[in-house]
């Protein structure tokens, strides 16, 4: 019972930690690459701008929706009877 | 028939405290951080807890099976309780529900969140042990998975809010790292987006795994009363009725825990609401997706004490966590003391003046709890008042509504 637990928990650290701590980390950066961009009052150091940060700040912020939206999509299917694969690289529903 | 009506009935009420007490597992840091105005977020939560209840297809026609032995494998009540429409079987189911009720409104009373499947299950199982003994119980199940109350009740209880309170601390220190540098002003304004979204996912989520054991409950209680024979489908305005009653239980909001969640725990800023609402979606979602489905209660709690941990120089009030972490110790029997006394009360009086006399007993307390509340009530204007230290349970109200009481 209590190596069965030890298991089905660490498999649940495991995965949370990578999406419950890594995907604020990544929206993190990229608030700081959109401040960064800015310039001015938005950094501490009042710099001025770099544009092209801009760029790089919504590339993360996309990135996070699209793992969410993956994310969703697997437990979401898999309700239904469906399951999302990965072979062909993009995810697509397969019957279970 | 009264009987079945009776339960139908305190199932769904059951359903709406479930929603109600746990608003602010999602919630309660996006209000206190003011990245949602109070309606807003309670609406907000109550739809997609609308829209998780009828994401959630899978059939919880076995959520009795996890702690008690009423129900064959397949959902189906066990052949021994159909006897006389199923009446023994829907007398435990009734009053698990009544305990479960009780214990919820109880713990709203004093701003505690506790969580509604310990309450729901503690019930069950006081109502179990008082129509069966100790052998309607199942305690471990037979060893091969996690099961009964050891390894489905117990086991995640510990665990979870400390699963949670490390991904929390992690996703906090890193977010603090990496935007160190940015204004704070810009940074706040910046995470209250990202707080919107996860605190989004959290409700979400308490749709798609909280709406169903009321279905479940619903659905079993009809198949033993015989009005229902299908053990892989829930009837569709048992699905309307439970999504609708979490939906409008959340929207109602139960702003006394919102309060201390939101407040009470620690000073939350917005970077460190959205790593715990981060954390709770993961842990919540990922749980439930491997199959053992952990308490969002235990696990928002944890993940805001750990966004509390991962910030340096942040307060943690352990003293309100450890009134909180009684509560949850305390949640089981509670619950099942309450069935354990509806069960022996209904059956000792029997026909149609127990069950009846029971639910008028819920119908009291919930009134003098109603009533109560009314004296220090917390509500979406003065949800985020200061947090005054060392307070009583009673009196974790804003200083304004006690003075203007007093």
């Amino acid at each position: 019972m209590f190596q069965l637990f030890g298991n089905a928990i660490g498999q649940v650290v495991a995965i949370s930690i990578l999406v419950g701590a890594g995907l604020p980390a990544l929206f993190a950066f990229g608030i700081r690459a959109l401040a960064s961009g800015a310039g001015g009052t938005a950094e501490v150091s009042g710099d001025a701008g770099r544009p092209a940060m801009k760029l790089v700040a919504w590339i993360c912020f996309a990135l996070v929706i699209a793992v969410i939206a993956v994310g969703l999509s697997v437990i979401i299917s898999s309700g239904f009877g469906y399951r999302v694969s990965f072979d062909n690289i993009f995810p697509t529903f397969i019957k279970k | 028939m009264l009987l079945l009506i009776l339960v139908i009935g305190t199932a769904i009420a059951f359903d709406f405290t479930n929603g109600f007490h746990d608003t602010g597992n999602a919630m309660a840091t996006s209000i206190a951080t003011g990245a949602l105005k109070p309606k807003t977020a309670v609406t907000l939560s109550a739809v997609l807890n609308l829209i998780g209840a009828f994401l959630s297809v899978e059939v919880a026609l076995t959520v009795t099976n996890a702690v008690i032995r009423i129900q064959d494998s397949s959902g189906a009540p066990r052949p021994e309780f159909l006897a006389n429409n199923g009446h023994e079987l829907l007398m435990i189911v009734f009053c698990g529900l009544i305990g479960g009720i009780v214990w919820n409104l109880l713990t709203w009373l004093l701003g505690l969140p506790s969580s509604s499947s310990h309450a729901l299950f503690g019930g069950m199982i006081g109502a179990t042990l008082a129509a069966l003994g100790i052998g309607g119980v199942n305690w471990m199940g037979d060893g091969t998975k996690l099961d009964g109350v050891v390894g489905k009740v117990i086991l995640p209880a510990f665990a979870s809010p400390v699963v949670a309170a490390l991904v929390a601390t992690i996703g906090t220190w890193l977010v603090f790292r990496i935007t160190a540098g940015v204004a704070e002003r810009y940074a706040e304004s910046g995470f209250r987006w990202g707080q919107i979204g996860t605190a989004s996912l959290v409700s979400l989520a308490h749709g798609t795994n909280d709406a169903q054991k009321t279905m479940g409950v619903i659905t079993l209680a009809l198949i033993a009363y015989g009005s229902w024979t299908d053990t892989h489908n829930v009837p569709t305005w048992v699905k309307v009725a439970c999504a609708f009653a979490i939906a409008a239980g959340t929207y109602t909001g139960g702003w006394r825990i919102i309060r201390t969640l939101g407040k009470g725990l620690v000073e939350i800023s917005s970077p460190q609401g959205m790593a715990a609402e981060a954390s709770s979606a993961a842990v919540i979602l990922t749980s439930s997706h491997l199959g053992f489905a952990l308490s969002t209660t235990h696990v928002a709690t944890g993940s805001i004490l750990g966004s509390g941990l991962g910030k340096r120089g942040a307060d943690v009030r352990w003293g309100v966590a450890m009134r909180m972490v009684l509560a949850w110790f305390i949640t089981l029997p509670a619950a099942g003391l309450v069935g354990a006394l509806c069960f022996w009360l209904g059956n000792g009086i029997g026909g149609y003046a127990g069950p009846l006399l029971v639910f008028a007993i819920l119908l009291g307390l919930t009134g003098w709890m109603i009533a109560h509340s009314r004296k220090t009530a917390v509500h979406a204007g003065n949800v985020n008042e200061e947090w005054r230290a060392e307070s009583k349970p009673g009196a974790s109200v804003p200083a304004e509504t006690v003075a203007t009481k007093a």
